[in-house]
């Protein structure tokens, strides 16, 4: 689920301790549980959940057909590594913390505001709220102009993250690689890729870390729609909610308000699946009630020719990233895909694979009704057109050279290649290049010291 | 420039060849930058030569968009990606609030409509868009056509009325027709199509439906002393107006049986252009007056001077001065719906009109020339490309119809006969018409004949591949009622094509390439582009050589694609396919021919020897590959082909690209069931091969082609006796190469570049060059010794079958004496 920017693997690089600081909010638990296992270790755990003794590594992985063995071991290298079980001599069992606060008596999903908000705030009011905020985010990545400009905060964040890059104070930010390559996510990860940046920046500014987790996790949890006290949270939640109100993430109408309303991103967080494929396109999809509608909207022709029906900016914007666009109507934009814009793409850091992914996962309706959603013609000229300019492999390596004879020479080479590590000899220069070089070392010297008992024997 | 205005009828081919062959040598050093091919051309210079040329573009570009005024358009609403698209961003249109069930998109700037292909309109939609709009692409989803001055013109040559053009759009589009083109469509069509030039009863008529047009004309200081005072006093006589009626195209459907049926509606055979131009056909009133038929190309160049370009049209029901021609087709001759459409289209109200139909190799143009020839049912003169397709025209003649054979001649340099009788068919080629130097007595006599009478049709094969000075010359010297341009690509890299509209009328249909393989009329082709990489020795002399011409051959001789072609045709030979190998080079065609040891044909092989190879490559299972040059590119009929190999090519040409597609597209087994036709085009790595390569294929890929892209044939390096495999072998081809003047990197020359018009076609040599070099060289001196180690594949084909039994055992007399001499000898 998590792209190549960090997303919510992000966590499992956290310490033990974190963990079990985590695990004490049952919403958390939960937001874990639902979003980053993989289904069979989902099962391992609900198996685990009510039982009370440890159980048998062996009958456990008996619950696993033997072809699944690859399942198997991913599963329990996750929960390994997020410390939801503990191993004593091949027994397991759940992390008591872990357990406690997964069987769930507890009041940690937020506490819905009771009284009545005087002004009734509509779904699809917090809809539109949320992808202005985020669309300016992304808006400003791109560098088009839009009416709502991010918050300093949010600049500062991008910068922090590496996503912009500003040379100078007071200039303009501009993208970076790493944000060509965020723009081309889907909108779920995206959303995540801002946390986690937020949640590294929060231990910055000394900001409790499991606190901020802690409620991010929360939101996951939350109903769309329903207002939320602020009272019952920490101060540090409390510092939170104005930055997640930039990211569109809750909405709440003064910062001296005493209820919030997550957004449809907010809800969304911890959902297992995607499923909205990206910002724009589950707003769209959640304001025309016909989830089809909003999902896939780019042709892409065996000419070449690229046409989107689509009149959102952003959809443009990010299209004109690796497309030449030419022709726009009030619904629909055409362009297409040349040699020089897939380049001019890939200087900018985006990869094929990105744009072939983009172009995937937001097809129109009528290309997926075909057995291969891309033209497979149009897909590998992409990617040829990327391989065209990566023609130098590098090899880091050592360098032998100054043997004293030919001989030596080529019996290190014949030595090196039994090894499997030569790469390119030159016998005229005697010097060969090599990818390890500790054996050859040792071999070397062994060699040197054999010759140097040998003069001896000879002269005895 | 200065005017030449004398070069029209003696000089022209002269000047033809001087200036086509500066644009070929120009070509190659064109820098490659731009590889997406643009459609739109500049102007043509050469056009402008000449005074006609100048008329007709004036005419042309009377009406571009451009010159349309700027209406009080809204103010666009600009937001913050409207810069990427810089004019062309029309958000600010209103879409219709049922647009979803519309097909259209219009570009109010560029006249370019975009048709959603899966939207239930979208059959409608493309019937009527290819009547009013050139297609520039049709690929699965979206298409993209484009109105021109020129499509125009053929919309309203066929009869349609622009405020009936406007409605069906209106009612197609997803956006209100936008003023801008509102008002191009009406100043277009508002001169184009107003004139005509009837022929009736042998006298020339200017007719018009607007009799405020033709008062226009009369008061024209040269048209208006012309006109043929009627009995009636003021000359403009009125009457109805043409209808179909009962007329009916041999052929089709009605002709099966309903001919004799009384059809009250007029009997319209076929529909034209769907529900959508049903309505359009209906003109009410016609109004004409008589011109002497000696003035009739000084008006036809005095309208065209004012701005409005006549149609002609031949009434050939009422010409009683030609005398008929007894043929009709064969019942079994069916003719498919596409090919009704186009010809309903020519005979639309009952008269034929000139015009160009696009057909795709393979989809049957011969059949839509005869069908068109048996319907007018006069005289008629075909003119073909080579002797080779003449001879094929006539055998698809008598294939097809009941003509007396005696009734179709041929003139060729090696034929020149007369038809007896009144009425009857001549097949050539446009060398032999138009060449007016050297000309035999023979050939002198025969064009008399030719000259001296009236025809009723003129069918030009393969319009494209013929400069338009050529076609000027052969417009005139021909007196003919009606002419038919076919081809299977209208365009032209040098552009000579534009005025070919006027020269031979409108293009009156175009076929979508995809339809017709999806409906099995032309085969299912799978596009493969072969990347062969250079091999480094080749790739460092590619780099070193400065001679543009040498680093063609470089990369063309590149060992790789050699070991490709080896590859692609041991592959294809054991899965049973006929295959032909294209190169445009010739020394590489006999290079890669004798070393693989096939048989192959160029330019300078003798006729005879030509019909023996491809009669061998179609019945003899021995003979599966042929290598062809350029001469093979058109009018070839090798329906036994079902694989295509390109090793070199004319450049950036997208013609060609087609017509050598067009080779495979008739394949007999293309109704196999999951048949797939090959095309396979080599092209060397980080070359400028690569470059031509993706600008050749642009026409291929807007018609809905996908060429694959293959970077690695699995198993080549298994193939046994792969040449070129070492490097010593590799340096030896290089060495070779590398001996060959830069004469041997050229292409064979253009038949029809005009270079070869004045001398006999296919006969090579009356041109000089002068080189440098030694005298050793010219006796033979550099070649070490003559041995002959690849041995034509042409010359066992010559063997066969050849030598009687008589001549037979003398031989082996001979060779039991020769042996028993040198027994003795020992």
């Amino acid at each position: 689920m998590s792209g190549n920017i960090r997303g919510f693997g992000y966590l499992e690089s956290l310490p033990p301790v974190t963990f079990r600081r985590l695990y004490q909010q049952p919403a958390t638990a939960l937001a874990i549980f639902r979003r980053m296992l993989p289904n069979l270790a989902k099962t391992i755990v609900t198996t685990l959940l009510y039982n009370e003794t440890p159980v048998a590594l062996g009958d456990l992985e008996a619950l696993v057909r033997p072809e699944s063995y690859r399942e198997r071991e991913d599963a329990f290298s996750k929960l390994r590594r997020l410390h939801i079980i503990t191993e004593n001599n091949l027994d397991v069992s759940l992390d008591p913390v872990f357990k406690k606060n997964f069987r769930g008596d507890h009041h940690s999903f937020g506490v819905p505001c009771n009284t009545e908000d005087k002004k009734k705030i509509t779904v699809q009011f917090l809809d539109n709220y949320a992808t202005r905020q985020f669309e300016a985010i992304l808006h400003y990545m791109v560098g088009t102009h839009n009416e709502v400009k991010p918050s300093e905060g949010v600049i500062t964040l991008l910068t922090k993250g590496g996503l912009m890059e500003r040379y100078g104070a007071g200039s303009q930010a501009t993208i970076t690689k790493n944000g060509f390559s965020f723009l081309l996510q889907d909108g779920n990860p995206q959303v995540w890729a801002l946390l986690i940046q937020y949640l590294e920046m929060a231990e910055e500014l000394g900001m409790e870390q499991t606190d901020v987790l802690h409620f991010l996790l929360m939101l996951g949890s939350l109903e769309l729609g329903q207002a939320y006290s602020v009272n019952t949270l920490t101060e540090t939640q409390k510092l939170m909610l104005a930055d997640l109100r930039d990211y569109g993430i809750v909405y709440q109408r003064k910062s001296s308000s005493d209820r919030f309303y997550p957004t449809r991103l907010a809800t969304t967080l911890t959902s297992e699946s995607g499923g909205l494929r990206s910002a724009s396109a589950s707003m769209s999809s959640a304001m025309v009630k016909d989830a089809e509608e909003g999902k896939g909207f780019i042709i892409l022709e065996t000419n070449y020719r690229v046409y989107a029906y689509t009149n959102s900016p952003l959809q443009i914007a990010v299209l004109n990233l690796f497309v030449k666009l030419s022709t726009r109507y009030p619904n629909l934009v055409s362009g297409r895909i040349s040699r020089r814009s897939i380049q001019e793409a890939i200087k900018m850091g985006i990869t094929a694979d990105q744009v072939i992914d983009y172009l995937s996962s937001h097809a129109h309706p009528q290309m997926r009704k075909s057995l291969v959603t891309l033209p497979p013609t149009v897909v590998d000229q992409i990617r040829l057109w990327q391989i065209e300019g990566e023609r130098m492999k590098t090899t880091t390596g050592f360098l032998f050279k100054d043997f004293h004879s030919t001989q030596e020479f080529e019996e290190v080479a014949k030595y090196a290649e039994e090894l499997g590590v030569l790469k390119w000899k030159k016998s005229a220069r005697r010097c060969m290049f090599v990818t390890r070089h500790e054996q050859i070392a040792d071999w070397l010297k062994r060699r040197a010291s054999a010759q140097q008992q040998q003069p001896k024997k000879a002269a005895a | 420039m200065p005017p030449k205005r004398k070069a029209g009828a003696a000089g022209g081919t002269a000047a033809v060849a001087t200036t086509s062959a500066a644009t070929k040598r120009s070509r190659p050093a064109t820098p490659a930058v731009d590889v997406d091919s643009s459609d739109e051309y500049s102007g043509d210079e050469e056009i402008e030569n000449t005074e006609e040329g100048r008329a007709i573009s004036k005419a042309v570009n009377a009406f571009s968009l451009d010159l349309v005024p700027k209406g009080n358009d809204v103010i666009a609403k600009r937001d913050s990606v409207s810069y990427i698209f810089n004019k062309q961003d029309f958000s600010y249109l209103k879409m219709k609030l049922d647009h979803e069930s519309r097909p259209l998109w219009i570009n109010p700037e560029s006249g370019v409509i975009v048709l959603e292909s899966f939207s239930p309109l979208a059959g409608q939609a493309q019937d009527f868009l290819t009547t009013i709009a050139e297609p520039l692409s049709r690929p699965t989803y979206l298409h993209e056509y484009k109105l021109t001055p020129h499509s125009l013109y053929a919309a309203v040559s066929v009869g349609l009325d622009p405020n009936d053009i406007i409605s069906v759009m209106d009612r197609l589009s997803k956006i209100p027709v936008p003023p801008k083109i509102i008002d191009f469509i009406k100043k277009c069509t508002s001169s184009y199509g107003k004139v005509k030039l009837v022929l009736k009863e042998n006298r020339y008529f200017v007719e018009s439906s607007d009799p405020a047009m033709l008062q226009r004309l009369l008061q024209d200081p040269v048209i208006g002393p012309l006109r043929v005072q009627g009995e009636g006093g003021s000359g403009i006589t009125k009457e109805k107006a043409p209808q179909m009626g009962a007329l009916v195209i041999p052929g089709t459907r009605n002709a099966a049986g309903a001919a004799n049926v009384n059809n009250p509606k007029g009997g319209r055979p076929v529909e034209v252009a769907g529900d959508a131009a049903e309505d359009l056909f209906n003109s009410d009133a016609v109004h004409s007056f008589e011109i002497p038929a000696d003035d009739v190309e000084t008006v036809q160049k005095q309208c065209l001077d004012l701005g409005y370009p006549v149609l002609e049209e031949y009434d050939f029901r009422n010409d009683r001065k030609n005398a008929n021609l007894d043929m009709d087709l064969k019942p079994q001759a069916q003719i498919r719906s596409y090919q009704e459409k186009s010809l309903s289209k020519m005979f639309g109200n009952g008269r034929a009109k000139s015009g160009i139909i696009v057909l795709p190799c393979g989809a049957g143009k011969t059949l839509v020339g005869i069908t068109a020839a048996c319907t007018i049912k006069k005289s008629v003169v075909v003119l073909a490309t080579s002797s080779m397709s003449v001879v094929q025209w006539r055998q698809e003649f008598i294939k097809w119809t009941n003509i007396n054979p005696d009734a179709i001649a041929i003139f060729t340099s090696e034929n020149k006969e007369k038809f007896r009788g009144d009425a009857g068919i001549i097949v050539s080629t446009y060398s032999m018409v138009t060449n007016s130097r050297n000309r035999s007595h023979d050939s002198q006599k025969m064009m008399d004949f030719l000259q001296s009478r009236e025809w009723g049709l003129l069918i030009l094969d393969e319009v494209h591949v013929v400069p338009a000075q050529i076609f000027r010359k052969v417009v005139h010297s021909i007196a003919t009622h009606s002419k038919l341009g076919l081809t299977a690509t209208l365009l032209r890299e040098d552009d000579k094509i534009t005025d070919l509209n006027f020269l031979i009328g409108p293009k009156l249909y175009e076929a979508n390439w995809m339809e017709l393989a999806e409906q099995g009329h032309i085969a299912k082709v799978q596009c493969a582009e072969v990347w062969c990489p250079m091999t480094p020795e080749f790739y460092s002399e590619y780099l070193r050589e400065q001679d543009a011409r040498k680093k063609v051959l470089h990369y063309i001789m590149n060992p790789r694609k050699f070991q490709a072609t080896q590859f692609l045709i041991d592959y294809h030979e054991k899965r049973g396919d006929k295959i032909i190998v294209f190169s445009d080079n010739v020394y590489a065609l006999k290079a890669y021919a004798l070393k693989l040891n096939k048989a192959f044909i160029y330019g300078d092989t003798p006729q005879q020897e030509r019909l023996r190879i491809l009669e061998n490559f179609q019945l003899n299972d021995q003979v599966n590959t042929i290598f062809l040059s350029k001469i093979g590119d058109t009018s070839l009929d090798l329906p036994e082909a079902t694989c295509l190999i390109q090793i070199s090519s004319h450049y950036g040409s997208r013609r060609q690209e087609a017509q050598r597609l067009g080779r495979i597209l008739r394949a007999k087994r293309r109704n196999d069931e999951g048949f797939n036709a090959f095309f396979y085009s080599l092209v060397s790595k980080d070359t400028a091969e690569m470059y031509y390569s993706s600008k050749r294929q642009a026409f291929l890929v807007d018609q809905g082609y996908a060429f694959k892209v293959i970077t690695h044939l699995q198993g080549i390096e298994q193939l046994p006796s792969l040449a070129y495999a070492t490097v010593a072998e590799r340096k030896e081809l290089l060495a070779e190469v590398m001996l060959q003047n830069s004469e041997a990197g050229q292409q064979e020359g253009d038949d029809f570049d005009g270079a070869k018009l004045s001398y006999n076609a296919g006969r090579k040599g009356t041109r000089y060059r002068r080189t440098t070099g030694k005298l050793s060289e010219l006796a033979g001196g550099d070649d070490m010794a003559y041995i002959e180690y690849n041995r034509s594949r042409n010359k066992d084909l010559k063997g066969k079958g050849q030598s009687s039994a008589f001549f037979k055992k003398m031989h082996r007399e001979n060779e039991k004496r020769r042996k028993e001499q040198n027994a003795l000898k020992q």
